[in-house]
């Protein structure tokens, strides 16, 4: 069966017929293995929990105190200038959202494609996605100048009847990120409640119980719950997928629906789908690397897992180095003065060492995973994995940098240098999403365990 | 502190009009109606020298400088220091209140001090009073200077201006016998050659020369356009107009000169130049030679008296149109011997009572005249100054001076012309003027400058017209801001002599070659923050001064821009600065402007730049020889507005540069302007009117006067040099410079006011919008800053306040009370976070539809001049509607040279360019 599913070579090994590992071959096995460090807290110390709570809370801080101060001072903290007027804010923006993008992908489109081995990944792919996506919800507001005016982007009725100006590439965006964040959330949820019934259950203590029963709205299993779960989840799924596209496609459509050399380019919008689901993978893997480490999940996340996320992550890094490749051509043949500038000035001008970087990490390193050596090394596969995700990074602020600082006028090339509270917010958003992400595994199961306990029953049955 | 900023919100409140005709406020004054500015004519000096100007009051606040068309050195345009000197009116640094050392005191106490001393001077016949005073040309101050010589005859003026004419004096007196000033008449010339001259480079006749050199260039005949050879060591502004430029070491400027002559016939020895410059020198004197009677050779300030006077006879034997008058500077030697004299007198305990009139020699004197020590050793000084500056500190006396737009004055200009200088203000603190105080010193206590001016003209008119004429004569005066006939009379020059002249060898080390500072002059203006943020002609430095070096040189040297040099002059000072690399300076020659390093400008102006002052000598005060060059090791950012790069192609499509050659053909050169590629979006109408903007960059000298005019009109704030070194600028204006085949050029650069406008249709909320006429309209407080308009503008014209630039997070002091009544109450004050631009003047624009609707007719050509069309002395920028067919705006856009910036992508910019225009000698292009 697992052969007629995957077309991307797995069957040659015959390990990779099945996706869980002999511990977790039971459904209670399963329960117990997710449910434990929620319910039975004595069995669990906590201690690098505690620890990676206590920094991310720090950096949390951090990220409000830059936020504070922002909103005191005024943008002019950070490094934009006349000429370079966005910077790190909407890099890290396009980000964030690409990282948005992956648990999105893994819950819907390997949904829809019946790509089992997803189930042991998806819950917490959704988990990322959904505070990836709200953090990047954060920064357009913060890179406003008046950034308490942001609901102007909205159509409310007001006394001036002033509407958005919706041939705005920025009201797209707005759009598609709320549509996005809403969706997010509802499929997150939809997803959890046959779980949330499970630790309701299993629950010893009658606070759990009532604090899950309530989550969990009443579900107890019967078969039309299940039936109307699966109709709903499937119908969100199908939405999901041309959502999460056309989201990655409108925020390509932000640099391509411009009059910039190195912006206005067509492929913008697949390019940025692509991007998105590549670092999102990528961070998909770290994360999973970790949740397997920390919660003993070595029989739900199995090596199968990492590899064949590696190859998706090979294959999007070849459609990334044939899109930086389409760019070169095409700005060489369209024969522009400003576009072919602009490529000359990505390779040699002041931002090429980084350029250089944001090849390495997202096109040369992942080419390690033809080897399934490596692709089946998990220590190896995080390494690539966060390389990609700082190439990732690389590429969004180089964008904007090379882009604005060399487009038609020379007159107005200028450069951009980042200052402390650049840093101060990307490194606070980042401890910001790794609090939510620690919060998360203390609440709400890990694993989606029905999906899981479908999955082992479907491979028993085998 | 807070009393002072009150006292002048009172002052400023209660009414703004001379003390001499106050009227109270409960009753309308005459001629005042809320919300409608009035206009009043009076002059500015620079160097001594008068510029006319109207300047425009708001309810008794002077905002906006203009210049007045009747003023011959105006012409009703204006330079940078016309235009800024609204804000050092309101500077809160200014000196407000007489000070004994650094007690607060009055103007009673200092007379009482004063009048014992002057009662003993008195007895004395004068002997012990000094009194120093920058170039005058004001009638009254030289009449009550000589009233106040023939009372007290032992008495001695000084007179030593920073920005001296000594070796143009020197030379009249060697080829002439005495001194007569030369006014080129440029009109009428049609070959030049300046040896490292600057006629239309910063001074007091820029607006006049500028103006008649461009018109001397407009014709599109090849033999009746005025062309311009230069040789010089160090960019000037002159050199950049000109056809033909040539970068030569200052020593061997004096030989070009020589060989010219020698050709036109003088019996010289033969001078050694590069086989290079001798060529050059030869077609110049051919050239020169062929246009006998229209050819001239003009000699910078930086050349010897010899030079000069060489000059002089070349033009003799040209019948050069050249204007001689006697000199409107009536002190009879030179500035640097006026002030050595000062020097000795002091050291000899000649001079007892030093009274110092609007000059910091403590400051500007070469640094072998220590005046801060020499000062000090004087019993009794007063300085009376705008600022308490580097001389006041050394002084007993600290009297604050009122700034020329809360005085009566008068003023002549270079040409003689002579202009009331009338007060737009009361004073905002307890200043007097010069007249004043040269009154108090003649004896006269109650005496009011007022009627000191009145006393002289009156006077003056006694001797032509009867006495009862004099009340409307002085009124028509007063409105015209023109003493009608009053230039000086032109004559011909006496036969130059020829002076026996020799040539000069090569320099053993660098020669340093200093000029005044294109953005602070002499330092004057160093605290004006318009002005240290102006940038700079070429280099677009701002915040500071920087030394000049060749290429050649700096590599030779190991220097790169902003690396910290030592510069040992044939005295023993040293002054370190920074370098600045620049293509097109001379081998051998460096240069640097003076007008920086203050110490007591105030909080905008001190420690900004570097003073060049340790190596000036009186005997050199401009030009030091054998100056050896040592790298510190130190490096600092230069702040500059416009950074260069190697370009490959990109200068000459984005200011392509034609002869008048290819212009005869009568071809149009460039894409249409009003080509109109596909679009999807339905067109505009624009059936009222359609503005636009042509800028003729051959006509543009780079003056910078458009860009300071812009800032003052349309409240533009100051960043500061923080915020300037983060690549923050606000300027809704600014002058590009691109170098093709090493000429710099100049456009200046608005907002385009594209019809197909790449910001209009990225603002998520309608921020940025097109309006019926055309106009690309920033709607201030609907930006909510998303910037995403400035980053999809191709031209880079939106500026954005990153910080409350005029919002509580001002640069230094510019967010003092005072400074607020700069602002023009027409134009948004914007806040922090919004994005702003050029408008084309939209409130004059408004003002001109308003009157034309009441008279229920429509705007006519020429009613809206935008600031930076009326500041511009050479009329580069014209303005119009383009529905009308005779605007001159429609013709100059239908030019055969007319071209679009960055035409190619579909903006449909409605600001237009001519291209830049030369007129070379075939026999020297190569």
């Amino acid at each position: 069966m697992m052969t007629a599913v995957i077309g991307n070579g797995l069957a040659a090994s015959p390990l990779a017929e099945r996706w869980t590992l002999p511990p977790a071959r039971d459904p209670d096995a399963v329960n117990r293995m997710v449910s434990a460090p929620l319910l039975e807290s004595g069995l669990w110390t906590w201690r690098a929990w505690w620890i990676g709570f206590a920094v991310s809370l720090l950096l949390t801080a951090v990220m409000v105190l830059s936020i504070v101060w922002l909103f005191i001072k005024g943008i002019g903290i950070w490094g934009v200038n006349s000429t370079i007027v966005w910077g790190f804010a909407i890099a890290n923006y396009v980000w964030w959202i690409g990282i948005g993008n992956a648990g999105t992908l893994i819950s819907s489109m390997l949904l829809l494609m019946r790509q089992k081995w997803r189930a042991s990944t998806n819950r917490f792919a959704e988990a990322m996605t959904l505070f990836a996506a709200t953090i990047a919800g954060i920064f357009p507001i913060l890179h406003l100048g008046r950034p308490l005016y942001f609901y102007w982007l909205t159509p409310y009725p007001n006394t001036m009847t002033v509407w958005p100006q919706w041939r705005s590439a920025l009201i797209w965006d707005f759009w598609a990120i709320l549509s996005y964040i809403l969706f997010s959330i509802i499929f997150w949820y939809v997803g959890l409640i046959p779980d949330f019934a499970t630790l309701r259950d299993r629950a010893k203590s009658p606070f759990k119980r009532t604090f899950y029963g309530a989550l969990a709205l009443g579900w107890r299993g019967a078969a039309r719950h299940w039936r109307a779960y699966e109709i709903l989840h499937l119908t969100l799924a199908c939405l999901g997928v041309p959502l999460v596209v056309s989201l990655h496609s409108v925020v390509g459509m932000d640099f391509a629906a411009s009059l910039m050399p190195g912006w206005q380019e067509t492929i913008f919008p697949p390019y940025f789908v692509v991007g998105a689901m590549y670092s999102g993978f990528a961070m998909v893997v770290c994360l999973a690397a970790l949740v397997r480490w920390g919660f003993n999940l070595q029989a739900l996340i199995t090596i199968n897992h990492f590899e064949v996320m590696a190859k998706i992550m090979l294959a999007a890094s070849i459609i990334m180095g044939l899109s930086y490749a389409t760019e070169w051509f095409m700005a060489w043949y369209g024969g522009d003065r400003a576009d072919r500038s602009l490529v000359a000035f990505e390779f040699t001008g002041a931002y090429w060492p980084m350029f250089a970087a944001l090849l390495i990490c997202n096109v040369a390193i992942p080419q390690g995973f033809w080897l399934s050596g490596l692709r089946r090394n998990v220590a190896v596969v995080f390494v690539i994995a966060v390389a990609i995700n700082i190439g990732m990074w690389l590429e969004r602020i180089l964008i904007i940098w090379n882009t604005l600082s060399h487009d038609y006028l020379p007159s107005a090339w200028r450069l951009f240098l980042p200052t402390i509270w650049d840093w101060l917010l990307m490194f606070g958003s980042l401890g910001f999403f790794a609090l939510m992400f620690l919060i998360f595994v203390r609440l709400v199961p890990i694993v989606s365990m029905h999906e899981v306990r479908h999955l082992v029953a479907e491979e028993a049955a085998s | 502190l807070k009393l002072f900023a009150t006292g002048a919100a009172l002052a400023l409140t209660s009414c703004g009009r001379p003390a001499e005709e106050v009227v109270p406020y409960v009753e309308l004054p005459e001629r005042l109606t809320p919300g409608i500015p009035l206009r009043f004519a009076s002059a500015f000096a620079l160097a001594g020298y008068g510029r006319g100007v109207i300047v425009t009051s708001v309810e008794g606040r002077p905002i906006k400088v203009d210049g007045n068309p009747g003023h011959p050195a105006s012409l009703g345009a204006t330079d940078v220091f016309a235009e800024a000197s609204v804000l050092s009116l309101y500077d809160p640094d200014r000196s407000k209140t007489v000070r004994n050392g650094t007690q607060i005191t009055a103007w009673s106490t200092f007379e009482a001090a004063l009048l014992p001393r002057m009662d003993e001077v008195r007895k004395r016949q004068g002997a012990g009073l000094a009194v120093l005073t920058p170039r005058t040309t004001s009638p009254t101050l030289i009449r009550q200077l000589d009233a106040l010589r023939k009372s007290l005859p032992q008495a001695t003026w000084y007179r030593a201006d920073p920005v001296d004419d000594d070796t143009a004096r020197a030379g009249a007196v060697l080829a002439f016998g005495r001194h007569l000033t030369a006014i080129p008449r440029f009109a009428d010339a049609r070959v030049a050659l300046m040896l490292d001259a600057d006629p239309v480079g910063p001074g007091p006749e820029q607006i006049r020369f500028g103006r008649d050199v461009i018109g001397a260039r407009q014709s599109r005949r090849v033999d009746e356009s005025l062309r311009l050879y230069s040789v010089e060591p160090s960019w000037t502004l002159t050199g950049a107009l000109a056809d033909h430029r040539l970068p030569l070491s200052h020593e061997l400027i004096r030989n070009v000169a020589i060989v010219v002559a020698r050709e036109l016939g003088a019996p010289f020895a033969d001078a050694a130049l590069p086989d290079e410059v001798r060529n050059f020198a030869r077609v110049v004197a051919a050239d020169l030679k062929s246009r006998t009677g229209r050819a001239m050779v003009l000699a910078g300030p930086r050349q010897s008296a010899d030079v000069h006077a060489l000059c002089h006879f070349i033009n003799g034997e040209l019948r050069a149109p050249i204007d001689f008058i006697e000199p409107v500077d009536p002190y009879a030697g030179g500035h640097m011997e006026s002030l050595r004299a000062l020097a000795d007198d002091i050291r000899t305990g000649k001079t007892q009572t030093l009274i110092i009139i609007d000059v910091n020699p403590v400051y500007d004197a070469p640094d072998d005249l220590p005046f801060a020590e020499l000062i000090a050793s004087v019993p009794f000084t007063a300085h009376l100054g705008l600022y308490d500056d580097e001389t006041a500190a050394h002084c007993t006396w600290r009297l604050p001076l009122a700034h020329p737009l809360e005085s009566w004055s008068d003023l002549r200009a270079f040409d003689g012309t002579a202009s009331i200088v009338q007060p737009l203000i009361r004073p905002l603190y307890d200043t007097r003027t010069a007249h004043d105080v040269l009154a108090f010193l003649g004896g006269s206590i109650a005496a009011s400058s007022h009627d000191l001016v009145r006393a002289t003209w009156q006077s003056a008119r006694q001797s032509q017209t009867a006495a009862g004429d004099f009340e409307p004569w002085w009124r028509q005066t007063l409105q015209d801001g023109v003493v009608a006939d009053s230039a000086a009379a032109k004559g011909t020059a006496p036969a130059a002599k020829l002076t026996q002249i020799t040539p000069a060898s090569p320099a053993n080390g660098f020669t340093l070659t200093l000029a005044p500072d294109p953005s602070v002059w002499d330092g004057r203006m160093a605290n004006n923050a318009w002005l240290q943020e102006c940038p700079k002609p070429f280099t677009k430095q701002v915040w500071g001064n920087a030394l000049h070096i060749s290429a050649a040189d700096a590599k030779r040297l190991e220097l790169v821009d902003g690396d910290i040099v030592r510069l040992r002059g044939p005295r023993r000072a040293v002054i370190e600065m920074p370098v600045l690399v620049r293509d097109g300076q001379a081998d051998g020659t460096i240069s640097a402007s003076i007008g920086y390093g203050r110490t007591r400008a105030g909080g905008i102006g001190n420690g900004v730049g570097f003073s060049t002052r340790g190596v000036r000598s009186a005997e050199a005060p401009w030009v030091i020889t054998d100056v050896e060059i040592t790298r510190t090791g130190g490096n600092q950012n230069l702040l500059r507005t416009q950074h260069f790069f190697e370009l490959q192609g990109e200068a000459e499509e984005l200011q392509p540069r034609v002869t008048i050659a290819e212009l005869a053909r009568g071809q149009t050169l460039f894409a249409a302007v009003d080509s109109d590629p596909p679009t999807l979006y339905p067109p505009h109408k624009y059936d009222t009117y359609k503005w636009a903007m042509a800028i003729d960059t051959a006509a543009c000298i780079g003056c910078n006067a458009c860009v300071v005019a812009c800032q003052a009109e349309n409240n533009v704030p100051v960043v500061g040099p923080d915020e300037i070194a983060r690549g923050r600028d606000m300027h809704w204006l600014r002058i590009d410079d691109y170098v093709v085949d090493g000429r710099p050029g100049f456009s200046p650069v608005p907002c385009m006011h594209c019809e197909h406008a790449p910001c209009e249709p990225v603002c998520p909320v309608a921020a940025s919008v097109h309006d019926s006429e055309g106009l690309n309209l920033q709607v201030y407080n609907r930006c909510v800053g998303t910037r995403f308009c400035e980053s999809n503008c191709p031209y880079k014209v939106r500026r954005f306040n990153f910080f409350g630039y005029a919002d509580g997070q001002e640069y230094g002091d510019l967010g003092a009370d005072i400074l607020k009544a700069v602002f023009n109450p027409n134009v948004t004050v914007r806040g922090r976070g919004v994005m702003e631009k050029c408008t084309y003047c939209v409130q004059r624009i408004s003002l001109a539809r308003r009157r034309a609707e009441k008279e229920n007719r429509g705007i006519r050509d020429g009613e809206v001049v935008t600031a930076c069309q009326a500041a511009c002395p050479t009329r580069a920028i014209s303005f119009g509607d383009l529905n009308n067919p005779d605007a001159g705006v429609h013709a100059r856009r239908h030019q055969p040279h007319s071209y679009a910036l960055l035409g190619d992508l579909g903006t449909r910019p409605r600001t237009t360019y001519l291209a830049r225009v030369s007129n070379p000698n075939p026999e020297l292009s190569a």
